[in-house]
């Protein structure tokens, strides 16, 4: 946009000064394109989220409506719907009926596997917009002004990396995860079908997940507000707001992408364990981590029940992290230079 | 070691140890105030169908819910410095402290042998991907531990449960999948159970301790030093093992606190899906049955484990490495 010629002068002189060539976040993504690992697991993750989203609804409108003898005519919206038990089915394998099979009380599998990762998704960007929030607030706070927040942050990190980080979680989701179940039961969304405690999961990993963001946000905040850019700024006179806002969080852009996409696997998996511990999602809501964890009642009979979503969260987790690598590789203002 | 740097050294254990204590009572605090605030009563809970007023009032005053919250963590405090850990609330009148004796010598067997294997294995690792640096193998290396590195511990047991399954349905030894031998014998029949816990709960920490040696050993092999032995004609054995090894692998010694931590959270899901009785899985039986005493004391015991783990590790760099200054 900013090399179009043609384009008539704006009257902020700050952005007539901007250097002509790719900013620094373009030219990363332009290395990241060119990744082929990065992005060939990129577009896996996006057709995960893609089946997730848009699947149940199409999935749904499939197949012909079934005679059971327990429920009498079954139409595809209900035996494809998650949390429909056909008891006349069950543990079956890979059928026309139901693509990738049922679990051992006759529920589709593959719904199950589209809602579990519509589950992860959703706790994967409650936790972020937190982390988001809190790190980069704290981090910006403590890296430019110092003082007494840069001395709580520090504190605060001391604890959160002594506590076993794990273990809070596992005690704020048992704690209050009952709460949880009686209280947001109602709430539309994300209160329905036993998911009740992902907010609470979601609020232990992100408490848990935000100081280390805040550590690097408030690293690099000090390291850019050192720069001539900034003290040309402030001899200008500009507010130390409007330096915030113009000149330091433009610069942090890379090292949020970078920490945001090196925490998402950490999240998932996080999530999927404390389903998988009965701490989470409660059935009949699915979630990878209680797929998982049903499915081992069966591993010695039905192994194909635990391996799929064992499976699907191996890949999830590895793309994340071959993603995570190729954002590293471009956008790490330390390494890209060398 | 002078006299000075011997004064340094007190001093840097004495205000380690304050901050010990700092985070060790945070931690209290935080499992404490959790506990209180938790909703439900417990003792109600205890009762359950012959609830009794009188029981009910004397319960509560035995295990002390009856006092405001300060005055119950000063008294929790208290008893924790005697280390009594308190009373259960599911089996009445069990003490903590009992329960949790079944389970720490099998939770320290597993984590001990998973610790000896990790240096055992992601050393030689880490060093045969950095003299082999950027070949196949060392490709083939670093892919595989980041793959380890990455995928989920509940994962790697269920893959290797569905594969003593398939193994065990096909040959018919009779491998356990479930359960642990007697603590700390080694018979056959102990081994079978202990093998793949030990051996998966592990597997993250080589892939950690591998990456980290090879790219701390490919820094040191880039300094001038080595440079001049290879000029004064070493050979290459006396270069890598003699001169640059040395010097690699004194990090590692921090690496110490740090799969403390990954070894526990990784004992959490190996517990749990091997059914090992240990501390991790009364853990999750005590938080299933909100049984927060005994909660509050594996909060304490893991935390406390960690933070030594570090001050340990602090403690053998400075030990290692006489180019660290006590500051």
């Amino acid at each position: 946009m900013s090399t179009d010629v043609t384009r008539p002068a704006e009257p902020d002189a700050t952005e007539q000064l901007a250097p002509p060539a790719l900013s620094a976040t373009r030219e990363s993504w332009h290395l990241f394109r060119r990744d082929k690992r990065a992005m060939i697991s990129l577009c896996l993750l996006l057709f995960f989220a893609l089946v997730a989203l848009f699947g149940p609804f199409i999935y749904q409108h499939i197949g012909a409506p079934y005679q059971s003898a327990l429920n009498g005519a079954v139409p595809a919206t209900l035996y494809h719907n998650p949390y429909h038990q056909e008891l006349e089915h069950q543990d079956e394998f890979i059928s026309a009926q139901y693509w990738l099979g049922t679990d051992d009380l006759g529920r589709d599998l593959l719904a199950r596997l589209m809602q579990g990762i519509l589950i992860s998704l959703t706790v994967a960007i409650m936790v972020e917009l937190i982390v988001l929030g809190l790190g980069v607030t704290v981090g910006v706070l403590a890296g430019y002004y110092g003082g007494w927040v840069d001395q709580i942050l520090a504190r605060f990190t001391d604890f959160i990396f002594a506590f076993p980080s794990f273990l809070f979680v596992i005690l704020l989701a048992s704690i209050f995860g009952p709460w949880a179940d009686t209280h947001l039961k109602h709430v539309p969304l994300i209160g329905s079908n036993g998911d009740a405690r992902l907010v609470i999961v979601s609020l232990a990993l992100a408490i848990t997940g935000w100081p280390l963001m805040a550590r690097y946000v408030r690293g690099q905040t000090l390291q850019i507000k050192e720069q001539l850019f900034v003290e040309a700024a402030r001899v200008c006179g500009t507010p130390n707001t409007r330096i915030i806002r113009r000149h330091i969080l433009p610069n942090l852009l890379n090292i949020i992408v970078l920490t945001a996409t090196l925490d998402l696997g950490g999240i998932i998996v996080g999530e999927a364990g404390i389903s998988l511990l009965g701490l989470g999602v409660q059935p009949p809501g699915s979630s990878l981590g209680l797929m998982i964890v049903e499915g081992a009642n069966v591993i010695d009979t039905h192994s194909w029940e635990v391996l799929l979503p064992s499976l699907v969260l191996t890949s999830i987790v590895l793309a994340l992290s071959y993603v995570g690598d190729g954002v590293q590789k471009a956008f790490d203002p330390r390494l890209k230079n060398t | 070691m002078t006299r000075k740097e011997a004064v340094f050294v007190v001093q840097m254990l004495l205000k380690r140890l304050v901050g010990l204590i700092v985070i060790i009572l945070a931690v209290t605090f935080v499992t404490f105030i959790l506990g209180y605030f938790a909703p439900g009563d417990p003792i109600r809970t205890l009762l359950g169908q012959q609830f009794n007023p009188t029981v009910y009032a004397l319960l509560r005053h035995k295990y002390g819910l009856d006092q405001p919250w300060y005055q119950q963590y000063g008294t929790f405090l208290i008893n924790l410095l005697h280390f009594n850990l308190g009373l259960s609330f599911t089996q009445t009148n069990r003490p903590v402290w009992d329960i949790l004796k079944e389970g720490v010598p099998i939770s320290v067997e597993l984590g001990f042998w998973a610790l000896v294997i990790e240096y055992l294995v992601g050393i030689p690792l880490g060093i045969l991907s950095a003299i082999r640096a950027d070949t196949w193998a060392d490709t083939l290396n670093t892919g595989m531990l980041l793959i380890i590195y990455t995928v989920p511990t509940f994962i790697t047991c269920v893959f290797v449960q569905v594969l003593l399954v398939w193994l065990d349905q096909q040959t018919g030894i009779g491998w356990p999948i479930a359960g642990w031998g007697a603590p700390w014998q080694y018979d056959w029949s102990d081994l079978q159970y202990k093998i793949a816990p030990i051996l998966i709960l592990s597997l993250g920490g080589i892939a950690y301790i591998a990456r980290f040696t090879r790219s701390n050993l490919l820094e040191v092999l880039h300094q001038d030093y080595i440079r001049t032995a290879r000029a004064k004609g070493l050979s290459e054995r006396v270069v890598i093992y003699r001169h640059a090894l040395r010097n690699a692998l004194i990090p590692l010694v921090t690496l110490l606190g740090l799969s403390l931590g990954l070894l526990i959270a990784g004992a959490f899901f190996i517990e749990f899906i091997f059914n090992i009785p240990g501390i991790a899985n009364i853990t999750i039986r005590s938080v299933m049955a909100y049984n927060y005493p005994v909660i509050q004391a594996t909060a304490i015991l893991l935390a406390f484990g960690v933070v030594l783990g570090n001050l340990l590790a602090d403690l053998l760099y400075s030990l290692v490495d006489p180019r660290i200054k006590f500051a």
